[in-house]
């Protein structure tokens, strides 16, 4: 365990080294990401300024819910981006092969190879945005209150990861791209605004198919006090931690499927 | 000493489907596959003894790169028994790969955008190697691959030689018993490939590591190991002793010799006798093959002197690829 959080260390530093030695592409994505982010608020507020509530939902909610979904969503960004284009550079091109070949997991291997770094400025701006939020409603937050909160950021961020994982591992099985990406992705964003102005379909889809709502939704009800939710609340370690099971086994027998047919 | 690897009726089958053409035919793809079923390695036994270094040959797609992929733990076979430095390589992966080395000489191991030594540092955490160790084989081998100049250089802006010698002290640097190497000569030009061979002989002889290369560069294997196992289509067809293929496979035998001048060349049909042929090579080189069953060398060159004036004469084997072509021809050994 010990390892591999120095391996871990190791690995970040060297990517980071190699990203910030080209650095106007480095600051050309930070900014473009910084853009994205600004213009998924700006979309907050502008919504706002033709309604005065979103259903039952205040300006102050909305952001407060928007800007935590920044934040697990910030960290998965980070560690996400070999995912993308796995098919393509793992099984296509053939480094999976040089993967099986070291005495490491398969699974920390290709998540911890490469690291968006710019978006580690969304965990930055999630959090500010939610610290101005809490001043404005005056949200009383005690200490427990915080450690829920660090734990529901991680268990959001590894919903996100686990939701990706298995998408990624069915390139174990079909070697042509299946395009079910994209439309998961939108699927994302979704859940970063009050599951209830949805219809029961789709609340249902983001909370049992694609667990999306308990990474951000369910979490935030919580910190603005919404006591329908707390059953929901309570079920988001339990969420995060079946999917990531879920997710492992996936992606284990995608590597026998892989280790036997060499595609 | 029992054998190192011990391979026993290895088999591995693939099912491809026959993909149709166009759009109708992708479309059809989607729900009615034909599957054929190939048999890439087919009841393969071997063993290999420790410190032994064994020559793997087979035309393209003979089984070669499978049989790797199965001792190194890529491919789980579809049958057989494979024990590897007492590891099952395809279930106990993990574990294994720590006691072997691999170089696939089409892809590099290394991490392609920072400096080789960046990479060697990362390898360290890896395989957990203790700092002296690290420090040491890092010494040793810059020193053996001469690789001191570029070590602060980025993968890719390596040349092909350059980066192999690194592929090769990497896959070294946890001091595995056992090394497999899948083409490592490709693309090297014959200086680069010189120095290989005699990193790989150093490093044979000193760690007594166990190597099993394949290659399609027969020099490689006449420098470097004494044995080789000669695949086609999934089966093994020769293993054993190079020098023992040679006697028992090599059909001719052939004597070159350089002519005094030109007046000689109308008098070479007078040795034109019982499937004996001169073959012209230059102005005044020829060649003259001759069955070993049928002529002793003795009785050509006799006949070759006492006919024609000759500067110089040279009397060689077959070529060892010119046997191994006859084999994948055949596709058996006579």
């Amino acid at each position: 365990m010990k390892r591999h959080w120095r391996l871990l260390a190791r690995y970040f530093a060297q990517y980071a080294k190699v990203r910030l030695a080209y650095k106007a592409d480095f600051i050309i994505a930070f900014f473009s990401s910084m853009a994205a982010t600004v213009l998924g608020f700006g979309f907050v507020l502008v919504l706002f300024t033709k309604i005065p509530r979103l259903q039952d939902w205040s300006f102050d909610e909305v952001m407060f819910l928007y800007g935590f979904s920044l934040i697990p969503l910030g960290f998965f960004n980070v560690v996400s981006w070999n995912l993308y284009d796995f098919s393509e550079l793992y099984i296509i091109e053939g480094r999976f092969d040089r993967v099986l070949l070291r005495p490491v997991s398969t699974l920390y291997q290709v998540v911890f190879e490469k690291f968006r770094l710019e978006s580690l400025q969304e965990v930055v701006t999630g959090i500010l945005v939610v610290g101005y939020c809490v001043r404005r409603m005056h949200l009383e937050l005690g200490a427990m209150d915080f450690l829920w909160f660090a734990v529901t950021v991680i268990c959001g961020a590894g919903i996100y990861l686990a939701v990706f994982l298995i998408l990624t591992a069915v390139s174990f099985w079909f070697e042509d791209r299946v395009g079910i990406v994209p439309p998961v992705f939108n699927m994302l964003n979704f859940g970063r605004y009050p599951l209830t102005i949805y219809n029961v379909f789709i609340q249902f889809l983001l909370s049992w198919i694609i667990p999306f709502g308990f990474a951000t939704f369910y979490p935030t009800t919580h910190f603005l006090g919404r006591t329908a939710f707390t059953l929901y609340f309570h079920l988001v370690p339990v969420v995060a931690a079946g999917f990531t099971l879920l997710a492992v086994v996936v992606w284990n027998r995608g590597v026998a499927n892989y280790s036997s047919t060499g595609t | 000493m029992p054998p190192i690897i011990e391979v026993q009726d290895l088999t591995k089958e693939f099912r491809t489907f026959r993909r149709r053409e166009g759009v109708l035919g992708a479309l059809q793809n989607l729900f009615v596959r034909e599957y054929l079923t190939v048999h890439a390695v087919d009841h393969v036994s071997f063993s290999i003894e420790p410190g032994e270094m064994v020559g793997y040959i087979g035309a393209n797609g003979a089984g070669k790169s499978t049989t790797i992929k199965v001792l190194t733990g890529i491919l789980s076979p579809t049958g057989g028994k494979v024990i590897s430095n007492g590891f099952v390589p395809y279930r106990q992966r993990r574990h294994y790969t720590k006691h072997i080395g691999v170089v696939f000489g089409q892809r590099t191991q290394l991490w392609w955008d920072i400096a080789v030594i960046e990479s060697f540092k990362l390898l360290k955490e890896i395989y957990e190697i203790p700092e002296r160790d690290y420090r040491r084989r890092l010494d040793v081998f810059s020193e053996l691959l001469n690789l001191k100049e570029y070590l602060h250089t980025p993968v890719r802006k390596l040349s092909l030689g350059e980066r192999m010698r690194c592929d090769l002290a990497a896959s070294l640097l946890h001091n595995p018993p056992l090394l497999f190497l899948d083409e490592p000569t490709i693309g090297l030009d014959v200086v680069a490939k010189e120095r290989i061979r005699e990193f790989l002989k150093e490093i044979n002889r000193t760690e007594g590591t166990t190597v099993l290369l394949t290659t399609h560069d027969l020099s490689d294997i006449e420098e470097l190991s004494k044995r080789i196992l000669i695949i086609d289509k999934g089966r093994i067809l020769f293993d054993g002793d190079l020098e023992q293929m040679k006697n028992r496979l090599a059909q001719y035998n052939q004597v070159k010799f350089f002519l005094k001048d030109r007046s000689q060349v109308p008098r070479l049909a007078q040795i034109e006798t019982d499937g004996i042929v001169c073959q012209r090579v230059d102005d005044l080189t020829y060649l003259i093959r001759f069955d070993r069953a049928k002529h002793s060398s003795a009785g050509v060159i006799r006949q070759i002197v006492n006919t024609l004036e000759v500067r110089d004469l040279l009397v060689e084997e077959e070529p060892i690829e010119e046997i191994v072509k006859r084999i994948y021809l055949k596709g058996e050994v006579a």
